[in-house]
């Protein structure tokens, strides 16, 4: 019986089921106080106190994973699968999220620490709604159960498996905890929303949902942003974003929220959306489930760059996404008839018409992007199954960014009551004049489809028009409820970025010959200067000298290096930022000129010469200094170095020489070749102890020394920035409207409180 | 201001019919379906082949920047000759699959790959890779 137990490290198991434990819990003690009502105190306390121990056996749980990491005890599977010993500190925590076991496990530690501060705000309804978040958090939870990060090998191995080098990576650190608190945070409004239904009292959950749902977008948007750069920035994948299934799992929820901030925004203001607000939370939480099972069950394993094997818990994700859309089903169709909405009429010029118009419209962009992500499912049961490339996103989504911009100009000037079209388009005059500036600059410098001459004038007035309205808020000392429109500027500076990064773009792959000129472009020459060993922790590296015809010069290091333990390829591009535009340049192959190969091959004994063409080597002596005894050197897993004292002689020309053969206990062997006088190299690539000999290789000393050659990809994006700057202004615009709304969502209890009074 | 209500209605869903349709047929057309190499050699349209790399079938003429190799498909071991014009995969050799997007050219009886999928043998994901050394 016991059995099973001895492959489980106990510590850690210990906590994970003392968190099934307390939030069971938990989980009772709510749900008896949200049926009580208000006189239950006892319940209430005993669930609170549930369910800090829950978020306690969780905080632990996840201390106890990354201290088996920093301790690199590779007894624990995960920990043998994802770090090694040659792995730094820092990056033992990127090793901690690389699996899937560890990315469950940081998404339900800040799931569980989110509940606290979710407790608390969420006020008289706090056992429903935690009730229904503990449901949320079960999910997570019973995947750990399953899929234990403390299982253990039946020995121990010396040494563990490594993290892959692609994940290597300051972002690899910051990245995906950034994206687990998004999605941790979208289960809030599904909770606040659920609970409100189950108690049949939809009146107040909106308020206090609003600041939660921002914040999620926020934080969502941030991780986004990040990943987007690092793509961009040291995978060199050409670009920020892919379509890949990966990013499309956080951009479907991103959207959804884009969606539920406006329609939270209508039912505060005026009462209207409650019903569809209710379904908008439930979808937003259910496609973070599906994004999750299309990303993690390996159903997409063929189809992404992210792929992940499965784990076997498909089954138990699909389970999951029935359990909380039948339920959500459920609880819309039976209450969904009772919730009490407002119609308004709106005319075709007014605020509400243009707020629902936009919510549908961003709605219907998340729609289809999960369409296409989910393309692999939808035709697997056809002939023949198959996935959507990049374009089809592109392609779809580009009238409907052109619907949000013309809906983003005119929404500063419009009312609720409706205005009448001239008076709209006097007052967006300022913001049309802008935009016709901006198309012109635009026609000028290249931009030809008829499309997108409309689209940036379209972008360009819903950015001026909103940062007209802006200014004038801020001129009246209202800064903080310019939030809306802040964000709707950098939606406009988004759209123009992305737009011209990647419709505009100048891209060419081209292979250059070591110092040799060669023409790029319309105005580009590049030269590959030399190759660049690797120094301190500065990795291998290629100088390339660009020269634009205006005389604008620069050196490029793009860095192109084998990984030392998997003898992976790594790529990391070189960006020069320049005034409106980016030169990205990414390696993609080199070859080395010299050595061809081995030309040559001698073994000599101490005293020895050996004469090839017109090159002799005479075998002197064996050279120790660099190195202590080495026996004692291995034993202690050091690096040993080995030397040869040669005398080389060519032409008359004599050279005393060392060469060096150095190897680890790890079996890792370098041998420095050396140059010879008129030119070839020679290494010392083996030792045969037994019969005292030294094995020589001589390479390049007859053939025509050979260039090296580089190939490279050589990409202008134009105003590449604005995507990152304009993102930057949406989540400072939402950092303002998540501050307004703390402040309404405190209201809401002060005014229960009154009204009960 | 009722009619106002039905005339959004009305234009709401001619737009959105008209949306469907075109996002209907730009699926259609973005759709790359991963079939055998005989539906390859018959479809004339975009599709996805896999397989892996027959040894030493692979040659790289860098004049032209053409890389020329043959598929094999591991069950039915049949074989589809494969051209790629661009700059040669890094690690090609050791690829273990090679997944190539593009259309048969019927002319030259290859299938001309616009782009391709190069997996290299990596030991960090799955279990099967598990191994216990043993020293001394």
């Amino acid at each position: 019986m016991f059995e099973a137990l001895s492959h489980l490290y106990l510590p850690g198991a210990v906590t994970i089921w003392c968190a099934v434990f307390f939030g069971l819990a938990s989980f009772w003690g709510y749900v008896q106080a949200g049926q009580a009502g208000q006189a239950s105190q006892g319940s209430l306390a005993f669930a609170r106190r549930g369910y800090y121990f829950f978020a306690g056996s969780i905080v632990l749980s996840a201390f106890v994973l990354f201290l088996c990491f920093m301790r690199r005890d590779f007894r624990i599977e995960y920990v043998y699968q994802y770090s090694g010993l040659d792995l730094a500190a820092h990056f033992q925590l990127a090793a901690f999220w690389a699996g899937q076991k560890g990315s469950f496990l940081i998404w339900l530690l800040w799931a569980a620490l989110l509940g606290l501060p979710l407790g608390r705000s969420a006020g008289r309804d706090e056992p429903t709604v935690m009730a229904v978040y503990l449901l949320t958090l079960f999910g997570l939870l019973f995947i750990l159960v399953r899929e234990n990060p403390f299982v253990m090998l039946e020995e121990a191995p010396f040494d563990g498996a490594g993290l892959n080098p692609l994940l290597q990576d300051d972002w690899m650190v910051i990245h995906p905890p950034i994206m687990f608190v998004g999605y941790a945070a979208a289960a809030i409004p599904f909770a606040f929303a659920a609970a409100g239904m189950w108690r049949r009292n939809t009146s107040n959950w909106a308020a206090r949902a609003f600041p939660w749902a921002l914040g999620g977008f926020l934080v969502l948007g941030t991780a986004i942003l990040m990943g987007g750069y690092w793509a961009y920035k040291t995978l060199g994948w050409g670009g920020y974003w892919g379509w890949d299934p990966v990013e499309n799992a956080s951009l479907i929820p991103w959207l959804l929220g884009i969606v539920l901030i406006h329609g939270l925004y209508l039912e505060r203001t005026k009462g209207r959306f409650r019903r569809s607000n209710l379904v908008v939370a439930c979808l937003l939480y259910l496609s973070v489930l599906y994004g999750t099972f299309l990303t993690r069950s390996g159903v997409l394993a063929d189809f992404s760059v992210h792929s992940f094997v499965d784990l076997g818990i498909s089954g138990w994700l699909v389970a999951l996404m029935a359990f909380f859309a039948f339920t959500s089903m459920y609880l819309l169709l039976t209450r969904l008839p009772g919730v009490q909405t407002s119609t308004n009429e709106d005319p075709f010029l007014s605020r509400g018409f243009a707020l629902v118009a936009s919510a549908v419209t961003v709605g219907i962009s998340a729609f289809v992007i999960a369409i296409g992500t989910s393309a692999p499912l939808l035709t697997k049961f056809m002939e023949n199954p198959g996935q959507v490339g990049p374009e089809f996103y592109n392609r779809v989504n580009l009238p409907l960014a052109l619907i949000i911009a013309v809906l983003l100009t005119a929404v500063p000037f419009l009312t609720w009551k409706g205005v009448p079209a001239a008076q709209l388009l006097r007052k967006l005059l300022p913001s049309f004049g802008f935009a016709l500036v901006a198309t012109i600059v635009a026609v000028a410098s290249g931009v030809e489809s008829l499309f997108h001459i409309v689209f940036v004038f379209c972008a360009s007035s819903a950015l001026a028009a909103n940062l007209h309205k802006v200014i004038d808020l801020i001129r009246s000392r209202t800064l903080v409820t310019s939030g809306g429109y802040l964000s709707h500027v950098g939606v406009g500076i988004m759209f123009l970025g992305v737009l011209a990064s990647s419709a505009y773009d100048q891209s060419a792959k081209v292979t250059l010959e070591q110092g040799v000129e060669q023409r790029v472009g319309e105005d580009l020459t590049l030269t590959f200067v030399r190759y660049l060993p690797r120094q301190g922790k500065e990795k291998e590296r290629m100088e390339v000298k660009v020269v634009r015809d205006d005389g604008f010069t620069y050196n490029a290091y793009p860095k192109f290096f084998l990984n030392d333990r998997t003898k992976q390829l790594m790529v990391n591009p070189h960006i020069k930022k320049v005034p409106l535009q980016d030169f990205y340049i990414s390696p993609i192959q080199y070859e080395p000129g010299q050595p061809p190969g081995v030309d040559h091959r001698m073994q000599l004994a101490r005293g020895e010469t050996a004469t090839i063409e017109d090159l002799t080597v005479r075998f002197i002596d064996y050279n120790l200094q660099n190195t202590g005894n080495p026996s004692v050197a291995l034993a202690s897993g050091d690096v040993v170095t080995l030397g040869a004292d040669l005398e080389i002689s060519r032409n008359g020309q004599v050279l005393p020489a060392t060469a060096i053969y150095r190897f680890s206990s790890f079996g890792q062997v370098e041998t420095p070749p050396i140059e010879l006088p008129g030119g070839g190299w020679l290494a010392m690539t083996g030792i045969h102890p037994g019969v005292g000999k030294v094995q020589l290789d001589i390479a390049g000393i007859e053939s025509e020394p050979q260039l090296a050659k580089l190939s490279i990809d050589v990409t202008r994006k134009p105003l590449i920035n604005m995507v990152w700057y304009g993102l930057y202004v949406v989540l400072f615009g939402g950092l303002l409207s998540t501050w307004k709304r703390i402040k309404g969502a405190r209201q809401v209890d002060v005014i229960a409180a009154k009204t009960a009074a | 201001m009722k009619s106002n209500k039905k005339v959004y209605y009305l234009v709401g869903t001619v737009l959105l019919v008209l949306f469907a349709g075109f996002s209907y047929s730009e699926f259609r057309g973005a759709l790359t379906p991963y079939v055998s190499y005989d539906k390859a050699r018959e479809a004339p349209r975009t599709v996805q082949v896999a397989g892996g790399l027959e040894k030493g079938s692979n040659s790289y003429d860098e004049e032209a920047g053409l890389m020329r190799f043959t598929l094999v498909e591991a069950e039915t071991e049949q074989t589809l000759a494969i051209r790629y014009e661009g700059v040669k995969p890094a690690n090609f050799e050791d690829a273990i699959s090679i997944v190539a997007i593009g259309e048969f050219d019927a002319q030259a009886e290859e299938f001309a790959a616009k782009q391709l999928l190069v997996k290299c043998p990596s030991k960090y994901q799955g279990l099967e890779s598990v191994e216990t050394k043993t020293y001394g």
